[in-house]
């Protein structure tokens, strides 16, 4: 019965749950920090979000005439539930490793798509054309980049399962202490190509620009948040900030876990994640424009999916060939 | 001070406004769009957002004299959003009907149609005024909440 307890432990409190929350909240604080001084402002306070949230909280649901009812309020529990057990998944590395029995790449890959199906079924549900627009947007843009995702998954496990000498593994504790005994990935060429396939996964999964094309709020009006109000917005931004966690540090186990343990580890950790959203998200947000949904369709076809396979196929080969 | 009061004080901190264009000749419209997009008048740094959706709204900004032909329209929009909620009407037409004034087409002044809270006079308002009639609807809104 501990094994449940230290499961439960690790969903709600840390690494999930409250930890996870204050830091997505945190990061997206900084994120809209930054990118208002970047245009000349002064922008919001750092707590930002978290005074959305409250705010959010104490407004009222409702629920239009053309919904249904219980699916419409389901679907934010639903997102919310798969990303908080996702974050328990993921080691941070020297600081958290999940029950090898829960941390798996693949389970991860499933919970992951979680959040993006909710979204899709709560525009479904809120029968609002602007939601029904950013359903059909939301899954033309899942199908462009589930792909590439997965192939960046298979091919860090060949690396990591090549180089222990046997099948390929998807135990992300594995991965994750295969690359701080020999070096993180991101510093392996024959990986370069997957990291940066990753790079792109990050803000379509988040629905940030230039990838925020279901939720764009001047064309479809944020899409399936729509119709959504108080406490059920307020699941769907905690979704968001728990997701942000998940994919950073995901893309953290993946290429760029650091040999350090203890407090150290896990203030690098976070300084990690921080600066990954500055250059990454910030940057690219308030320096390029939305995308059309046939253009990051193809864009995603194209580059992401070549990356990642041509990472796969070396990871592939030095398997066949023997030594790397 | 209660833990409920003190939640409240920072839900006061995130208020998102919506803009209802009830029959406007745009020239509010403009003056609010420079109020949340330039940098002098930033007011993000508030907390204050606009929003897309009537139902992420807290404080509603209504421009225009209320046409015959957008009344319904902006009637139903107005039923659409959350309470609790602040009703601000920007320029001078809601108050009287400004330049449409007697027109058989307007429906001003708007408070028969709407409970107003703030009137911000002016044809069109200029952005500081827009943002001190916005603080002052915030002050209603955080006893509201």
């Amino acid at each position: 019965m501990a094994n449940s307890y230290a499961i439960l432990i690790a969903v709600l409190l840390f690494p999930g749950g409250l930890f996870a929350l204050a830091l997505g909240l945190t990061l997206k604080g900084a994120d809209r920090r930054v990118a208002a001084r970047l245009q000349g402002r002064v922008g919001p306070p750092l707590t930002q979000p978290f005074f959305d949230i409250v705010k959010l909280g104490f407004k009222r649901t409702m629920v239009p005439d053309t919904a249904s009812e219980t699916v419409f309020l389901a679907a934010p529990l639903v997102g919310t539930a798969s990303m908080l057990l996702a974050v328990a998944l993921i080691p941070i590395a020297g600081v958290y490793n999940p029950d090898p029995q829960i941390g798996n790449l693949l389970v991860l890959l499933y919970l992951l798509a979680i959040p993006g199906v909710a979204l899709m079924i709560a525009g479904s549900a809120s029968g609002s054309p602007y939601g029904a627009i950013g359903f059909s947007r939301e899954m033309a843009l899942m199908l462009a980049y589930e792909g590439p995702i997965v192939l960046v998954a298979v091919a860090v496990a060949l690396r990591t399962g090549l180089a222990e000498g046997h099948f390929p593994t998807f135990s992300l504790a594995e991965i994750v202490h295969y690359q701080q005994a020999h070096g993180a990935f991101v510093l392996d060429p024959v990986m370069w190509p997957a990291a940066a396939a990753f790079a792109f996964f990050y803000p379509a999964n988040l629905g940030i620009v230039p990838f925020d094309i279901p939720e764009a709020e001047t064309e479809v009006l944020e899409g399936p948040l729509l119709e959504y109000s108080g406490p059920a917005l307020a699941l769907f931004k905690i979704m968001s900030a728990l997701k942000a966690v998940v994919v950073l540090s995901l893309g953290v186990a993946l290429f760029m876990p650091l040999p350090l343990t203890g407090g150290v580890g896990l203030a690098a950790w976070v300084g990690q994640q921080l600066v990954l959203v500055l250059i990454g998200v910030t940057a690219v947000r308030v320096s390029r424009g939305r995308m059309r949904i046939d253009q990051a369709f193809v864009f995603f076809l194209k580059w992401p999916l070549l990356l990642s396979a041509a990472s796969l196929a070396v990871a592939a080969y030095y398997t066949a060939g023997g030594a790397l | 001070m209660t833990v409920l009061a003190r939640l409240k004080n920072l839900a006061a901190r995130s208020p998102w406004l919506y803009r209802i264009n009830a029959g406007s000749c745009n020239g509010c419209d403009v003056e609010l769009a420079t109020t949340a997009l330039i940098p002098r008048y930033d007011v993000e740094r508030l907390g204050i957002q606009y929003c897309g959706s009537p139902r992420h709204a807290d404080i509603v900004l209504i421009t225009g004299p209320l046409t015959k032909h957008v009344l319904e329209a902006a009637t139903r929009i107005y039923a659409e959003i959350p309470d609790p909620k602040v009703t601000v009407a920007v320029g001078v037409c809601p108050i009287s009907g400004g330049i449409y004034r007697e027109s058989y087409a307007v429906c001003a002044p708007i408070d028969q149609y709407f409970p107003v809270d703030v009137n911000i006079p002016g044809c069109p308002p200029r952005p500081p005024a827009i943002i001190e009639g916005v603080a002052k609807a915030l002050e209603i809104w955080r006893q509201r909440l």
